[in-house]
């Protein structure tokens, strides 16, 4: 870590340096660098061995005339203009220690740790509050630094509990490790120290305000990211206080964030309390699937199981929040899980087999079937390997009707435009007028919504929404509750089309609930329209663009898992399904024969024939696209449950059984396959932007169907089969949506 | 010695009859004293030794002093005549057996604790598995902690 090595810098002797001079001088041949002059010309270099910037944080200059050139230690370094004196001193390499400057939040300058001495200054300045001035020449360990770091900790260490060995945050604690570096081996307070009653959070969030050092990040957390006015602090001096004001939980989406700012042991995990300590945790970088948006998180896990979820900085996708959901989503990947491929018996009761047999009685009803009588749906959080190998083995069966819930009887996959979030996520904050249809991105996607909300505040941006009543976490105009605010608009009969139109970057986000109404193709049509005449579409911007819900959804649609025909349900007698709990299965026939594939006991199972167990998202490697068209990768954390497999490969041997061998054995092979359906998903990481806009667009007859948009997702904290089956969220929804 | 023996021996079968002498003699183990040698050399050290103590398996601690090779001069009878072994002797008469107290095993017995102080149980090696003690954490032992991480779905809860 950085901070330990300025601290070795300020405990090694001043003369190290020139008795290493010394050294080099003797061994050194060439006479010119033997005299004295050489050696007091190249004095000033050795003291500065090359820096890098903290974190490997690059420079970016927007205007080359703005750089100004500051010293830090004597070290030259060139940053842009509004940098502040902290940032110069990261770019030079230096880490000043900090705890309420967050490079995310506004500057409050309040903890006084970051002192610095500048060079014809009186005092020693906060350096998180100072912006650099060209020519500045800043010392960081210079013994009057040192002295103001070390009288800072004294006084924060004054009323912080000395209670480490039982704090969550033992290990991982901003101020444990600065005072280890910065502080003084002794403290000199007698007294009694304070102590502050804790706050309730609610079921996510656990405080011990007695460990508060009043930095106030979280409470511009709240207000600045989250957009909840929930957090304030209370009192002055020592009787300073962060709380809710009057006894009321945190009800933001993104509360969970706030744990990972606290620089102490006041905000803690609440589910994670007391379960394990950070060094026992191996972390496994992967990707979120409960929401479309491809949060990056890791998963640290102990042994078999997972023990906590904290994000991981992607400044394109979710920045360094994740949100509740995706956060405390994984005590349900320990509950009601699938181990065992069962077999419904005669009786109506499910037995465990082995997977030789119930393999074999799969392979042997479909091939019972007529080929048009077989349907496969994959489910929400189905992985594109499995997807592919879903759809080419039903291919091979004969039947072409295979799909992804959550895209509607008849989705559009031609054009990839119509489809993914055009504009991506980072671009929205380009963006100066929203208009969200049949979206509410507060609970569909959190991050999208966290980007809006940042777009708000920054830029001023103005907000339109047609759907139904909902909170917003920012200011918003209603326009209207269904498609005929979208036509009054398109017809330029609405006040917000002029907004639209004299925007300069305007952004048009269509929720993915709308896939579901019969009039999408009309809706969409409408939604073009209205991009038309305002101009969303341009050679340099793309505002046009559809907000998915499911992980799976985009990837889904790449490979083209359309259905044939639209009613295919209605005639089916051997269904796959691929983990897939959302279908709504009354049409299908009584005989019609069920098989289950996945990794809960959720509600496909309960029509089920045969289950087939597999592994979760934790516990596979797998692709998946999120809603901006970003391929991206998941890793197996932990290993899976009982005799749980991979999706594709229990597909893979399935079509072994069937006699309809699929010819990939390995990722490898499969993914050579998505290559040649769907090459971006190989592309991974990378944001790959549609090629073709929505002008290729066949002509529209369909009729505008006036009803309500109706919201997608309807309690945020249960959307899928691991939320549903977490006992963490049936508690947020319990306490957190009470109306 | 040897016309004592005799002599006793017929007393014996005069006082309780052949039959019961007859009984006795196997019950004590005379007859295994034929196969059995170490057994055949314990009953003739017995002859004039000293009974210490009868503990509650039925194992006879003797002990003959005088006349004796110091450090045989304590030894245990088995009560299990066929298949006995050193497990069998309780706990508090190993420490008068082997020299460590002087204390008889009924006096050592007093010091017992009374709560959890638990029965002394030979080793049952190679007697089958639910002889054997397991401990705690191991596979075999019925009241092993379940250490899996997850809950599987109960297909009986459904419907």
């Amino acid at each position: 870590m950085g901070l330990g090595l300025i601290a070795s810098r300020a405990i090694r002797p001043v003369n190290f340096f020139s008795s290493s001079r010394f050294l080099l001088r003797t061994i050194v041949s060439k006479p010119e660098l033997q005299s004295s002059a050489a050696a007091a010309d190249a004095s000033p270099e050795p003291d500065l061995p090359p820096r890098t910037p903290v974190g490997g944080a690059r420079v970016h200059f927007t205007n080359p005339e703005d750089a100004i050139e500051v010293f830090v230690d004597g070290y030259p370094v060139k940053i842009p203009k509004g940098m502040t004196v902290l940032q110069a001193c990261e770019v030079a390499g230096v880490d000043i220690p900090r705890f309420c400057y967050h490079s995310r939040l506004s500057i409050a300058g309040n903890c006084r740790m970051c002192l610095v001495e500048v060079e014809k200054s009186p005092k020693p300045v906060a350096s998180c509050a100072m912006p650099a001035l060209p020519g500045m020449k800043i010392k960081t360990d210079t013994p009057v630094a040192k002295k103001a770091r070390e009288g800072v900790m004294e006084f924060l260490l004054m009323n912080h509990p000395l209670d480490c060995p039982i704090c969550d945050q033992g290990g991982e604690c901003d101020l444990q490790d600065q005072s280890m570096a910065f502080g003084s081996d002794r403290g000199r307070f007698t007294e009694m120290k304070r102590s502050v009653v804790d706050k309730n959070l609610g079921p996510l969030v656990k405080t011990v305000m007695t460990r508060c050092i009043q930095c106030t990040r979280c409470v511009r957390f709240a207000s600045e990211v989250a957009g909840v006015q929930d957090l304030g602090i209370l009192g002055r001096g020592s009787g300073e206080e962060i709380g809710t004001y009057v006894e009321k939980l945190m009800t933001s989406e993104l509360s969970g964030n706030v744990i990972d700012i606290c620089p102490v042991g006041a905000l803690t995990s609440k589910p994670f309390a007391f379960k394990a300590r950070n060094w026992e945790l191996k972390g496994t970088e992967t990707i979120d699937v409960t929401d479309a948006v491809g949060s990056n998180i890791r998963i640290d896990s102990r042994g078999p199981e997972v023990m906590r979820i904290l994000p991981r900085l992607n400044e394109d996708i979710n920045e360094e929040w994740i949100s509740d959901k995706t956060r405390f989503c994984y005590d349900g990947l320990k509950r009601q899980r699938l181990n065992d491929p069962m077999i419904r018996g005669a009786d109506g009761r499910f037995k465990v087999v082995s997977w030789r047999d119930a393999l074999a009685i799969v392979a042997e009803v479909a091939h019972q079937v007529k080929p048009e009588e077989i349907i496969g749906i994959a489910g929400k959080l189905s992985d594109a390997e499995s997807m592919m190998a879903l759809k080419d083995f039903l291919n091979r069966m004969g039947s072409n009707n295979v799909w992804c819930e959550g895209t509607g009887t008849q989705p559009n996959a031609d054009l990839r435009s119509g489809y993914i979030m055009n504009t991506s996520i980072s671009g929205l904050e380009k963006a100066d007028v929203f208009l969200l249809v049949g979206t509410q991105p507060r609970v569909e996607a959190v991050m999208v919504n966290a980007r809006i909300h940042k777009t708000v505040r920054a830029n001023n941006a103005k907000v339109g929404y047609i759907g139904p009543e909902t909170d917003f976490n920012y200011d918003c105009q209603h326009l209207g509750t269904g498609p005929n605010t979208l036509k009054e608009i398109a017809e330029g009969r609405h006040p917000f089309f002029s907004a639209i139109s004299n925007a300069k970057n305007p952004v048009i986000i269509v929720g993915a609930g709308v896939f579901e109404r019969e009039d999408k193709d009309a809706i969409f049509s409408v939604v073009e329209t209205i991009a038309k005449k305002g101009n969303v579409v341009r050679p340099d911007w793309n505002g046009l663009n559809v907000l998915l819900l499911n992980a799976a959804q985009a990837a889904a649609l790449d490979l083209g898992l359309v259905p044939e025909s639209s009613n295919s349900i209605d005639s089916a007698k051997f269904v796959y399904l691929m983990g897939a709990d959302e279908v709504n299965l009354d049409k299908l026939p009584d005989d019609a024969f069920i098989v289950y594939q996945g990794h809960h006991g959720d509600r496909g199972v309960y029509r089920a024939n045969v289950i087939l167990p597999a592994s979760a998202f934790s516990e596979k490697e797998g692709t998946y696209e999120n809603t901006e068209g970003c391929a991206q990768q998941t890793l197996p954390a932990v290993p899976t449950v009982g005799d749980a497999r991979d999706d594709w490969k229990t597909i893979r041997a399935l079509s072994e059984v069937a006699g309809m061998r699929l010819p990939y054995d390995t990722l490898g092979g499969i993914r050579s396959r998505m290559r040649m359906v769907a090459p971006n998903l190989l592309q991974v990481d990378e944001r790959e932007p549609a090629t073709f806009g929505h002008s290729l667009k066949p002509e529209v007859t369909q009729k505008l169907n006036p009803a309500r948009f109706k919201s997608a997702v309807e309690n945020f904290y249960m959307t899928d089969a691991i939320t549903r089956a977490s006992k963490i969220m049936a508690q947020c929804s319990a306490s957190l949506l009470k109306k | 010695m040897a016309s004592t023996v005799v002599k006793s021996a017929l007393k014996a079968i005069r006082e309780r009859g052949l039959g019961t002498f007859l009984r006795e003699l196997k019950e004590e183990g005379y007859l295994r004293c034929l196969p059995d040698g170490n057994l055949l050399q314990t009953k003739l050290h017995n002859i004039g030794a000293k009974l210490v103590g009868v503990d509650k398996f039925g194992n006879k601690y003797y002990e003959k002093l005088g006349n004796t090779q110091y450090g045989r001069h304590r030894w245990v009878e088995y009560a299990e005549k066929s298949r006995y072994n050193a497990s069998q002797v309780p706990a508090e008469w190993h420490g008068w057996l082997h020299f460590i107290t002087d204390h008889t095993g009924d006096e050592l017995l007093m010091l017992k604790p009374k709560r959890y102080g638990i029965e002394h149980k030979e080793n049952l090696s190679g007697e089958g598995d639910e002889y054997i003690y397991h401990s705690k954490g191991h596979t075999l032992n019925p009241g092993q902690r379940d250490w899996s991480r997850y809950q599987p779905w109960q297909p009986t809860k459904a419907e």
